[in-house]
C-alpha cells in the first residue's frame, strides 16, 4: 500500500474524538494541516482515475508544454482535502457520505507546491432525518496563490 | 468531436474513458485520494443501516467518478482553453464490477468581454445506462 507518510489510514481510531453533527460549528475554521505534494503522489492519483496525460506524468514532454514542467490534474483536490486535513477532523468520521460538491479551478498544483487549506464548516440542515453539513475550502500554494475552491455537502453519521 | 469554439453548438456530445471498477480500483482509489472511510473497504460495516439506506457491501467513492468527468473534460479541451469548474451529485451508488462512462452534453455558449465559455451538463452512467452522477461543468476558451 502507498500511501503519505505518517497518515493514519485506519478511521475508526480516535473516532470518538471527532466532532459529530451537535457539535460542529458553521462558520467556525476547521483545522489543517500543510501537505508537500510529491510527484509519486500525482503518479498515483493519475493511476487511480486512469490519467495517462504526459503534462502531469513525463517531465520531458510537461517541459515543453504550456505549463513549462509537471503539473497535477484539477482534480487533485480530492487527495489534498485528505491529506490536508488531521486525524481528529470530522471529514475522516467513518460513514461520512459525500452528497455532492462543486470546485472552481484557478492554477495547477505542482509537484514540490506546499499546499495550504482553509476550510470551514458553512451550514448544517436536517432534510429528510438525514444530517448535513456544507462544508468549504479553499488551497493555495506556498506563494499564497488560489489553487481551487470548492464546497461540497455530506451527510453526517448519526 | 471538435473542440473549436466557434464551430462548437448546443447539444454537441463529448465521451468519456470507460472505467471498470473493482475492489481493486476502489482501493487503489483510497492509496491515492487518502479516503479510507470504511464505506469503501469494510464489507462488515456496509451490512449495517444507514438511515433508511443499506448498500449492501462497499460503494466506490463518488469522487472517482468525479476524477473521471474532469479526466474526460481536460481530455477534450484544447491547448489554451482552461477546465474551470465542476459540480456534481451522485444519484446512485457504484459498486464493484460495474463499468461507468462519463458523458458530456454542451448546453450553451457564452462570450464576455474578456473571455468566452462553454457550460456542459456532464453525467456518469453505469452499464445499464442508469445515472449515477450528474452535474455541470464551465470551461474558459481562449478569446
Amino acid at each position: 500500500m502507498v500511501q503519505a507518510q505518517g497518515f493514519e489510514t485506519d478511521f475508526w481510531k480516535d473516532a470518538n474524538l471527532r466532532k459529530g453533527w451537535d457539535d460542529i460549528v458553521p462558520g467556525e475554521p476547521r483545522k489543517t494541516l500543510p501537505y508537500t505534494l510529491t510527484q509519486q503522489a500525482i503518479a498515483l492519483y493519475c493511476k487511480a482515475v486512469g490519467e495517462t496525460n504526459p503534462l502531469y506524468l513525463d517531465e520531458k514532454a510537461a517541459k515543453a508544454g504550456p505549463h513549462g514542467g509537471l503539473v497535477a490534474p484539477p482534480s487533485i483536490h480530492i487527495l489534498l482535502m485528505f491529506s490536508c486535513t488531521p486525524a481528529d477532523d470530522w471529514m475522516r468520521s467513518p460513514g461520512t457520505i459525500n452528497a455532492g460538491q462543486s470546485w472552481s479551478y484557478n492554477i495547477h498544483a505542482r509537484p514540490g507546491d506546499t499546499i495550504r487549506l482553509e476550510a470551514r464548516a458553512l451550514d448544517k440542515f436536517i432534510k429528510r432525518q438525514r444530517l448535513f453539513v456544507v462544508h468549504d475550502n479553499v488551497f493555495f500554494n506556498q506563494h499564497d496563490q488560489v489553487i481551487c475552491s470548492g464546497r461540497g455537502q455530506t451527510i453526517r453519521p448519526a | 468531436m471538435n473542440n473549436d469554439f466557434d464551430r462548437l453548438s448546443d447539444g454537441d456530445t463529448i465521451d468519456g474513458p470507460s472505467f471498470a471498477v473493482s475492489r481493486e480500483s476502489i482501493r487503489l482509489f483510497c492509496d491515492a485520494s487518502l479516503d479510507y472511510n470504511p464505506l469503501h473497504l469494510d464489507d462488515d460495516y456496509m451490512k449495517s443501516d444507514f438511515g433508511r439506506t443499506n448498500f449492501g457491501g462497499i460503494i466506490m467513492h463518488g469522487m472517482n467518478s468525479f476524477g473521471l468527468i474532469s479526466r474526460m473534460i481536460t481530455d477534450w479541451i484544447p491547448p489554451g482553453a482552461v477546465h474551470r469548474r465542476l459540480e456534481t451529485r451522485w444519484v446512485k451508488p457504484v459498486r464493484p464490477g460495474d463499468t461507468i462512462r462519463p458523458a458530456g452534453t454542451i448546453k450553451a455558449r457564452q462570450t464576455m468581454q474578456k473571455s468566452r465559455w462553454v457550460l456542459l451538463d456532464v453525467v456518469v452512467r453505469n452499464q445499464k445506462d442508469e445515472p449515477v452522477a450528474v452535474g455541470e461543468a464551465m470551461v474558459e476558451f481562449p478569446s
